[in-house]
């Protein structure tokens, strides 16, 4: 343990002293990422699948607020959805319009779950976004992740069906291609299990880790993932969803595992040593439980001399 | 000689000068009212964008349907329809927008007071070593 503490110690050190270096890193390696997904599951704009316009993009992302990277998301993927059809394009620009307009007004500094909920999707873990969110964000979050799952289902469709969208050709056929995006995104039965899926499992997340007992992390880790599961397996046997159960359960337990390092690195402390105090002042008593954290010295290092006279 | 106390509660004050600091004092620099009644016009604004999008949607959606029943529908009532809707959405917008911008200026202030508090300290810092 305390070598594994020595190592976050050293961590946050190293992070500290290049900061200045490592913060436009992080965002241009996300930016990135996000940008060669969407281009790679997405791609019909070929034009974009310039691997030098989308480092330009991520260069440009890396010196902006974080936010700019959803937006350039968004950009792109309506980009896409353009050369898919139209209407395609105003379905998906509208949704991100409705997203901005509605929410992220309120809540700019979780934008950044909704491009990373995608992301998760296809690394087959997104049950990391509101098991986090529950962790580190507040009862609110439970928008940001229901956002995300939107995003992720509108590129998914779009994605499933551009060919049956782009078969229908001409004007004339310009409102049943909107008809058919409007009525595939409402009548998504999966979108809205996974939606209340995350919803529970944010809230009971936010408020155990809340409460004032030992180990509230871990138990909202372990309770937050029993909930997503049981909450995704009542959805799918009641409204047909298809969702893999074992896919679900083994996703929920790699992302309960990155939850703990998580805790490690944001909340880690030594319940053995807690302290109850009790004083008073002129107008309260105060009933005091401290935890203190866990910490370790840093190891020194000398550099011991030796010289040899010949 | 470093005061090494007041070099400790300057980093403090300047760290959250960068990062938090300027936000608040931004939003502290207004009196309660003008601030919510600002954030209130701007949801009222965005509101409305996003319910004319909505409603163009479904109007585009409903488009064959509704040529059809232009007729034969009460055309007053569906107008009056329409705004009722937009008046509940609007105020449904309204509150919740009080609600979060009543409790970000609230939390605002107490951490300017703080940070006040800690500018106090300062200037009590400095006046002590002036008179050693």
């Amino acid at each position: 343990m305390s070598t594994l503490l020595e190592i976050r110690e050293n961590l946050r050190d190293f992070y500290t002293k290049f900061e200045i270096y490592l913060t436009p890193l992080f965002k241009f390696l996300l930016a990135l990422l996000t940008f060669v997904l969407l281009n790679s599951s997405l791609g019909y704009m070929t034009r974009l699948n310039n691997i030098i316009i989308m480092l330009i993009l991520a260069l440009m992302c890396s010196f902006l607020p974080v936010n700019f990277i959803l937006l350039i998301d968004a950009l792109m993927a309506v980009l896409h959805f353009y050369a898919v059809s139209l209407e395609t394009a105003i379905v998906g620009g509208a949704v991100f319009l409705l997203l901005f307009l509605l929410y992220f007004r309120f809540s700019p500094k979780e934008a950044i779950a909704v491009a990373l909920l995608p992301v998760f999707f296809g690394l087959k873990i997104p049950y990391l976004i509101p098991l986090a969110l529950g962790l580190v964000g507040s009862i609110t979050s439970v928008v940001s992740a229901a956002c995300g799952v939107v995003v992720y289902y509108l590129l998914i469709y779009v994605k499933e069906n551009a060919a049956a969208i782009s078969a229908m050709e001409g004007s004339e056929n310009a409102l049943a291609r909107f008809r058919f995006l409007i009525d595939g995104m409402i009548n998504n039965k999966t979108m809205y299990v996974l939606i209340m899926a995350f919803a529970a499992t944010v809230v009971v997340v936010y408020l155990l880790r809340r409460l004032p007992v030992d180990y509230c992390w871990t138990i909202a880790i372990v309770i937050g993932s029993v909930v997503c599961i049981v909450a995704i397996l009542m959805g799918d046997l009641s409204f047909e969803t298809n969702i893999s159960i074992m896919a679900t359960v083994i996703g929920t337990l790699v992302s309960a595992l990155l939850c703990k390092v998580l805790e490690f690195f944001v909340f880690n402390v030594d319940y053995s040593r807690t302290e109850y105090v009790q004083f008073e002042d002129d107008e309260y008593y105060y009933y005091v439980r401290a935890v203190p954290k866990n910490s370790v010295g840093k190891s020194k290092k000398t550099v011991k001399k030796i010289t040899s006279v010949l | 000689m470093l005061n090494q106390e007041r070099i400790k509660l300057m980093t403090r004050m300047a760290a959250y000068e960068e990062d938090q600091g300027r936000k608040n004092m931004s939003i502290g620099s207004y009196f309660r009212l003008d601030y919510i009644g600002m954030q209130i016009i701007g949801s009222i604004v965005y509101g409305t964008i996003a319910f004319a999008l909505v409603f163009a949607m479904y109007m585009y959606y409903g488009m064959e349907q509704f040529m059809q029943d232009i007729y034969k529908m009460d055309l007053m009532k569906f107008i009056e329809g329409v705004i009722y809707k937009y008046l509940i959405f609007l105020a449904c917008s309204v509150v919740i927008t009080y609600i979060v911008y009543a409790y970000r200026y609230s939390k605002a202030k107490k951490s300017l007071k703080k940070y006040f508090y800690s500018l106090k300290q300062l200037s009590a810092m400095y006046d002590l070593e002036s008179r050693q």
